[in-house]
């Protein structure tokens, strides 16, 4: 452990054995360390398993074993405070990060009791605002124009929310970088010389966001969910509850991790707090991104 | 019994004609529309959304290699959490994953059907699909490197390696367990024997009235009135049909003797172990 080095995720105080690239070092109090990860063996098969699906496996006393093949076996202590990370033969730091960042994150936060919304998130006023949607829906490059345009981004596609007993949602802070495929940075004019790609082999780059990251967690006041052009009106209410589980990271994860009934409860006060969950087509011209701006100013006038 | 039928076949040669008969026989014979549940029976395996849905990771981040070889891994949950038979499109060749794995584990597999074209025909169909020229599609049916659905087009799909047409019957043909193989031509003669066929190797009922009914209701006249009022999206060049003419030996009126010559030269070998002369 004599090399570990501290991160911050999520206010998060994280111990690691690995380089997290992603991530800013911890410079935050003199705390002991929130989630330590370690490198070291992972079982096969844990004993008793409650539930389990695809490549997740839940133990009775809330063990998580998650693994990808070729790549690594991760497994998350019941309290969600160590993370052990078995990697498999000549699997790189790049890849073990990669699902890390994913899957396995999303499994610490829901065992944090947070919920994991895939969305973008920026600061508007003293607020954070996020947009949902599924793959491809725009967020990442909605998330790199409203930067652009000189909002602060809290995270490019997980958002991750804090329900606070007596203060409503907050939003933790992710990672201070948007990903985007190369068509979308091509679009927006942004040059890809010198950008990391996100894997070896993917037109997929990793913009960093610099010091327009709001490393602090922000009270969430609106959250929509991001639409293709002519698919709603420019901002309708949700009136589907089909569309909630498209508000979600890894629907799928949280099935297995999180009774059903606590998740209803949690998106319920969610969407209480936030006045409704509204659709907002993407915007593309001009004109509607300067609508889209008005409709941020006019919410943050309102709060 | 879990697992599953694959119904493979390299493009353009009559897997979506035959999984349509196979829908409506399963319906008994029902009419089928290219916009409904039967159009959409017998799906893919390997989409983004079944990665993200069925193994919890982000498929637009994994690497092609990766996605290829998490695609057994979704093959047994696809299997295990269905109790039925399931049946699945396939325009991959038969092969190992990068890292050795069986592309389609023989554990869940409970039988597959091979359906096989004269190379002459495909290379016209192909070509009229992709809106190629001719000789675009035969390089295409000889390149070792032909794959479908690239990442960068389709992000998060798995890379269907398809390989050259000699290698993609191989492959299916020396394939445990081995196939049923189904000849378009076959099909195309007595659809009503061929679909009885198939479905006693796929352990599906075929009455009488469900056989006359799924042969009715797929006729190629049917299917392209059919296609007049629906978007048929398989993929197909911008403004082409999908069911253009549904002929065996169409070839002789469409190619060059040059063309012949250079399929028969890179097929020559496959060609005769099929019987196409």
């Amino acid at each position: 452990m004599n090399n570990a080095v501290d991160f911050r995720l999520c206010g998060l105080r994280v111990r690691s054995d690995l380089a997290l690239s992603d991530l800013p070092a911890w410079d935050g109090d003199g705390r002991p360390a929130d989630l330590t990860i370690r490198l070291g063996l992972v079982p096969d098969r844990l004993t008793d398993i409650a539930a389990e699906g695809g490549l997740l496996q839940v133990a009775v006393d809330g063990h998580c074993r998650f693994a990808i093949p070729d790549v690594a076996a991760y497994l998350l202590s019941p309290d969600a405070t160590t993370l052990t990370v078995a990697p498999a033969a000549g699997a790189t730091v790049a890849e073990i990060q990669a699902f890390l960042f994913g899957s396995v994150f999303t499994m610490v936060s829901l065992r944090r009791g947070w919920l994991p919304l895939h969305a973008c998130c920026v600061r508007v006023g003293g607020h954070a605002v996020a947009f949902a949607g599924a793959s491809g829906a725009g967020k990442s490059t909605l998330a790199a124009g409203l930067m652009s345009r000189g909002f602060s981004v809290l995270a490019d596609d997980q958002t991750v929310v804090e329900l606070r007993p007596d203060g409503g949602p907050w939003v933790q802070p992710s990672f201070p970088r948007i990903k985007l495929w190369r068509d979308a940075l091509d679009r927006l004019g942004q040059p890809v010389d010198g950008l990391a790609r996100v894997r070896r082999g993917l037109e997929k780059y990793s913009l960093p966001v610099g010091a327009a990251f709001h490393d602090q967690a922000l009270p969430l006041r609106h959250l929509y969910l991001l639409v293709r052009p002519g698919d709603g009106g420019p901002v309708t209410p949700l009136a589907a509850l089909s569309h909630l589980p498209s508000l979600l990271s890894y629907p799928r994860l949280l099935a297995l991790l999180l009774p059903q009934d606590r998740l209803m409860e949690q998106m319920f006060r969610l969407a209480g707090a936030c006045g409704g969950i509204r659709l907002l087509e993407r915007p593309e011209t001009e004109r509607q991104w300067q609508d889209l701006l008005d409709l941020l100013q006019a919410g943050a006038a309102a709060s | 019994m879990n697992g599953f039928y694959w119904i493979a076949s390299y493009p353009k040669s009559g897997n979506t004609w035959l999984r349509l008969l196979l829908a409506s026989l399963r319906a008994g014979g029902a009419p089928v529309t290219l916009d409904g549940p039967l159009a959409a029976f017998a799906p893919r395996v390997g989409t983004a959304l079944n990665f993200e849905t069925h193994l919890c990771v982000d498929p637009t981040e994994c690497s092609t290699d990766e996605l290829a070889n998490l695609f057994p891994a979704l093959v047994a949950e696809l299997a295990r959490i269905r109790p039925e038979p399931q049946f699945s499109k396939v325009h991959d060749a038969w092969g190992l994953t990068p890292s050795g794995q069986p592309l389609f584990p023989a554990r869940f597999t409970l039988g597959s059907v091979y359906v096989v074209r004269d190379p002459r025909d495909v290379a016209v169909s192909l070509a009229h699909h992709h809106g190629q020229d001719v000789d675009q599609a035969i390089a295409v049916m000889a390149r070792q490197t032909a794959a479908a659905n690239s990442s960068r087009c389709y992000p998060g799909h798995i890379e269907q390696k398809i390989g050259t047409w000699s290698h993609h019957v191989a492959s299916w043909l020396d394939s445990q367990p081995p196939p049923l193989l189904v000849r378009y031509e076959s099909l195309r003669a007595d659809p009503r024997a061929e679909l009885a066929r198939v479905a006693a190797h796929c352990g599906l009922e075929a009455g009488d009235h469900a056989l006359d009914g799924a042969v009715a209701a797929t006729r190629f006249s049917t299917l392209q009135a059919l296609e007049e009022h629906t978007v048929f999206d398989m993929g197909q060049a911008a403004g082409s049909r999908f069911f253009r003419q549904g002929v065996a030996g169409g070839w002789r009126q469409s190619l060059t003797a040059t063309q012949v010559a250079s399929i028969e030269r890179d097929h020559g070998a496959m060609m005769a172990r099929l019987g196409y002369r």
